[in-house]
């Protein structure tokens, strides 16, 4: 009786192993975030991406070879500096992408030539990746995509565990204190559902943004102001005017002089939800650590 | 300036009152009335220093382009004139791009545009695109010319503007929220500068209402009645690039007020430009602190851009206004 | 006798882009009297207007009272010549009362309100063109006629010592036509000087002088009951014209 269980799992086995290489006419199938399924036969060699987050993941997953051609804003890492210039998501290139041959262009779902691209018969991905659950989402497609499965599950988790690490160097005195982070000066937040908020939340950070209000919401001014943040971490350039904006002077963090202010390099990895978002926890690892070695250096 | 005239008047001056303890009670908690304040100390503080010069910075930025436009409608003698037909709004767009490009990234580039300011920067952006029309069009002797060069000025300092847009996309969000026009960040001092600004140019304006009456009838006319067009045309274009240059330096690019504001007045009464320029500044001021006030209130605590309020309520407005009197043609 | 200055034009050329539209034209206007400028169209008869006004570019010189126009200060100039152009369009959205004011503009300060005299000046000359009636309604409401009386009474009202009109009975029937002449009339009996360019024929033979033009010229300048000035109007306009005396005033019919 054991024996005949057995041989009909074994027989059920066989069988879906013989259907799943049977059905392998198109090896590869993806589905990107506007729900159109693009297949391969085998793993594309030829890639075009147009979103620098969707390079550095590629690059990452072991397949920087593979990519001919990177929008004008990808510059990380530094071999895909010397590639061909393909324009910008509103300005893409198209003929110029087309003369390349992809075998798949890789963009955001947001970009103005997919239809374009499309048409002329090239197969595009789009992925948009704005909660960390997309993040995680994003990195799998891609893997998918690249036909390296088991390097994005590595990713996914190493990234975690970057994050992980950085969180568990957060000095004492840093947990629990309230964050407003500008992306723009709008001005616009980063919540606590964005992946930004992600990276502050598993800092022990609290957003003043909650989930509620979505990813990035445009605030109105006074919002801060009655939030009160303990510490505002904002990009180089929307930093120099807002110590003066009406009624900041009396937020604690403009007051007692807690802002971080982030470089455009540094930014760049604080936006981009890709392989360097451990790098972009470390970033405000350090400028939590920064403040907290200036309140106990001036003494107390 | 007749009766009608100051009953109107009078009624757009309650409008506005009312508008003002309105915008004072809202903010990003929705509606807090003055009962509220008692149990909230930082309430008070909030309305003093955030609420009630943003406020005031509305009305007076929608006074000062409401102006503009009653200027540039009786310079040019075409109801479709708006402040920004001599290039200024691609002008001020092109500064404020610039100094968002810039802003923060070199320390020696870094402090001009700190001293500027994204204001400064958009003001010198629109004074100068007006003047580069000045130029192309070689004085204001000839309206249509001038016209014309205010469009070409307008389209290529846009297209630069756009270029920028794309080279540094980092700015992209911000500058989309100057285009939309946006009342969160003016202050005291905003309105301290905005305050003088529009006084004078208010009597500028009225100065020079009677020789736009005369403008009114054609430049012969005018000029045989001992009016000197073209320095009339002249000190009138400055005055009103001056107010928009203002306007637009502190509350980004607002469409409609100013081309809607005169509209609004002259559906209702006939008045001589005088008075038009003073009834218009009244309606173009209650006009955007309304809109100021629902861009706070109808989602709070996130803002809509006040740009797309001043359409919809200007817009709203007069297409009530003429369906009144296209179904009843006398 | 006559208080009002006098107007002469020697102009040499006035083109509009390559065409030539007026030249070599020596006309001195008769103080006191109301000449009328004939001619077919195109013979120049608005530009010749204008010169005469001081606001057209022109080779050229027109004095008045002695002195270039173009050297009398705006204000005065404005006070002793008053302009009606031809179809003037716009102001719509003033009412008809402070358009007539407008005449007034030469007489006031700068940021002085109206004067009784003012009031005064605007309600004569609204009575005398019968345009008192609609002095509330903004122009964009009146019929051509009514607006027309309008833009009259804002000439009249200047109260200056010349008045140039061009095509001022443009939408009148004739008994406003007749009012017109009444006006005409009395100024000139008061000792001003009317000039006018006249499409009506028949109204343009009452006048005291006539300026027959052709093609941008002065082909005859003299009194209206000159056989010689008849000879000239049949000629401008092609033998076609013929002229008859009707209750001792000159008619033009045309020739069928």
């Amino acid at each position: 009786m054991k024996s005949r269980w057995i041989t009909r799992w074994a027989c059920l086995l066989g069988a879906f192993m013989l259907a799943s290489v049977a059905g392998g006419a198109h090896a590869l199938e993806v589905r990107d975030d506007r729900g159109v399924t693009s297949r391969w036969a085998t793993p594309p060699q030829r890639i075009v991406t147009l979103l620098p987050s969707l390079t550095e993941t590629v690059c990452d997953l072991g397949a920087c070879d593979r990519i001919v051609g990177v929008d004008r804003h990808s510059n990380h890492p530094a071999s895909v500096q010397k590639l061909t210039k393909l324009g910008g998501l509103d300005d893409a290139n198209v003929e110029l992408i087309v003369s390349l041959r992809p075998d798949v262009v890789l963009l955001g779902v947001s970009a103005r030539v997919i239809d374009r691209l499309e048409a002329l018969g090239l197969k595009v991905v789009a992925l948009e990746p704005r909660t960390q659950d997309d993040v995680r989402r994003v990195v799998q497609k891609v893997g998918a995509v690249l036909g390296r499965v088991a390097e994005s599950e590595r990713l996914a988790r190493r990234i975690d565990a970057e994050v992980d690490a950085a969180a568990a160097m957060v000095p004492k005195a840093a947990r629990g204190w309230r964050v407003y982070y500008e992306v723009d000066s709008a001005p616009y937040a980063a919540g606590t559902s964005s992946f930004i908020g992600y990276t502050l939340q598993r800092l022990s950070q609290d957003n003043v943004v909650p989930a509620s209000l979505g990813p990035f919401p445009r605030l109105n001014p006074e919002y801060v102001v009655r939030a009160d943040p303990y510490l505002i971490m904002v990009g180089a350039r929307s930093a120099p005017g807002l110590p003066h904006r009406p009624g900041w002077d009396r937020i604690r963090a403009v007051r007692d002089g807690r802002i971080c202010i982030f470089t455009p390099s540094q930014v760049d990895v604080l936006s981009r939800p890709g392989p360097r978002m451990g790098e972009a926890a470390r970033i405000m690892l350090a400028c939590l650590q920064q403040q907290v070695a200036r309140q106990t250096g001036a003494g107390s | 300036m007749n009766r009608r005239g100051w009953g109107l008047g009078l009624v757009l001056i309650a409008l506005t009152a009312l508008a003002g303890v309105l915008a004072l009670a809202v903010g990003s908690t929705g509606w807090s009335g003055p009962q509220a304040w008692g149990a909230d100390p930082l309430a008070w503080q909030i309305a003093w220093e955030v609420r009630a010069p943003r406020s005031m910075g509305a009305w007076l930025a929608g006074a000062l382009l409401a102006l503009s436009g009653a200027l540039a409608q009786g310079v040019f003698r075409n109801p479709l004139a708006d402040p920004y037909l001599l290039g200024s709004s691609s002008g001020a767009a092109l500064g404020v791009a610039a100094c968002l490009a810039w802003l923060g990234v070199g320390p020696a580039s870094a402090d001009v545009w700190v001293r500027l300011g994204v204001s400064g920067a958009a003001f010198m952006g629109s004074v100068m695109a007006v003047a580069l029309t000045l130029v192309l069009a070689r004085g204001v002797q000839h309206t249509l010319r001038l016209l014309l060069a205010g469009v070409v000025v307008g389209v290529v300092l846009g297209a630069l503007s756009a270029l920028t847009m794309l080279m540094v996309p980092d700015i992209t969000r911000a500058m989309q929220a100057f285009m939309l026009g946006t009342t969160g960040f003016i202050g005291w001092p905003a309105v301290g500068t905005m305050a003088p600004v529009l006084v004078v140019c208010l009597l500028l304006a009225l100065g020079g209402s009677r020789a736009l009456d005369a403008m009114s009838l054609g430049d012969a006319a005018a000029s045989s009645l001992g009016v000197s067009v073209t320095w009339a045309r002249w000190v009138l274009v400055l005055v009103l690039s001056a107010a928009t240059g203002t306007a637009v330096a502190q509350a980004g690019l607002i469409s409609f007020v100013g081309l809607v504001a005169p509209h609004l007045v002259r559906s209702v009464v006939s008045v001589t430009h005088g008075a038009l320029m003073v009834l218009s500044c009244l309606a173009g001021g209650l006009l955007l602190l309304l809109a100021d006030v629902l861009a706070r209130w109808l989602i709070a605590p996130q803002e809509l851009p006040v740009g797309v309020l001043t359409a919809v309520l200007g817009g709203s407005y007069l297409l009530w206004r003429m369906n009144r009197s296209s179904g009843g043609l006398t | 006798m006559s208080r009002a200055p006098i107007l002469h034009g020697r102009i040499q050329r006035v083109r509009h882009g390559r065409q030539t539209v007026l030249s070599d034209v020596d006309l001195r206007i008769e103080p006191a009297c109301w000449t009328a400028i004939v001619g077919p169209n195109g013979a120049g008869k608005s530009t010749l207007l204008r010169c005469l006004a001081g606001l057209q570019p022109m080779a050229g010189e027109v004095s008045l009272g002695g002195s270039p126009i173009g050297a009398w200060p705006g204000r005065e100039r404005g006070r002793t010549l008053a302009w009606l152009g031809q179809a003037e369009q716009g102001a719509d959205d003033l009412r008809a009362s402070d358009v007539v004011m407008l005449g007034r503009l030469p007489h006031q300060p700068w940021l002085a309100p109206p004067s009784p005299a003012d009031h005064a000046a605007v309600e004569r000359a609204m009575l005398a063109t019968q345009s008192w009636a609609w002095r509330e309604r903004p122009m964009g409401q009146l019929s051509g006629g009514e607006r027309q009386r309008v833009l009259l009474a804002r000439a009249l009202a200047v109260e200056a010592d010349v008045l140039l009109m061009d095509e001022p009975l443009s939408h009148l029937d004739p008994p406003h036509q007749a009012d017109w002449l009444q006006i005409v009339r009395e100024l000139v009996a008061a000792g001003r000087t009317v000039v006018s360019v006249l499409h009506e024929l028949n109204v343009a033979l009452m006048a005291d002088r006539l300026v027959v033009m052709q093609q941008g010229r002065v082909l005859h300048h003299g009194p209206c009951d000159d056989p010689l000035c008849h000879d000239a109007v049949r000629e401008v306009f092609e033998q076609r014209v013929r002229l008859h005396q009707l209750d001792g005033q000159w008619v033009a019919l045309p020739v069928l």
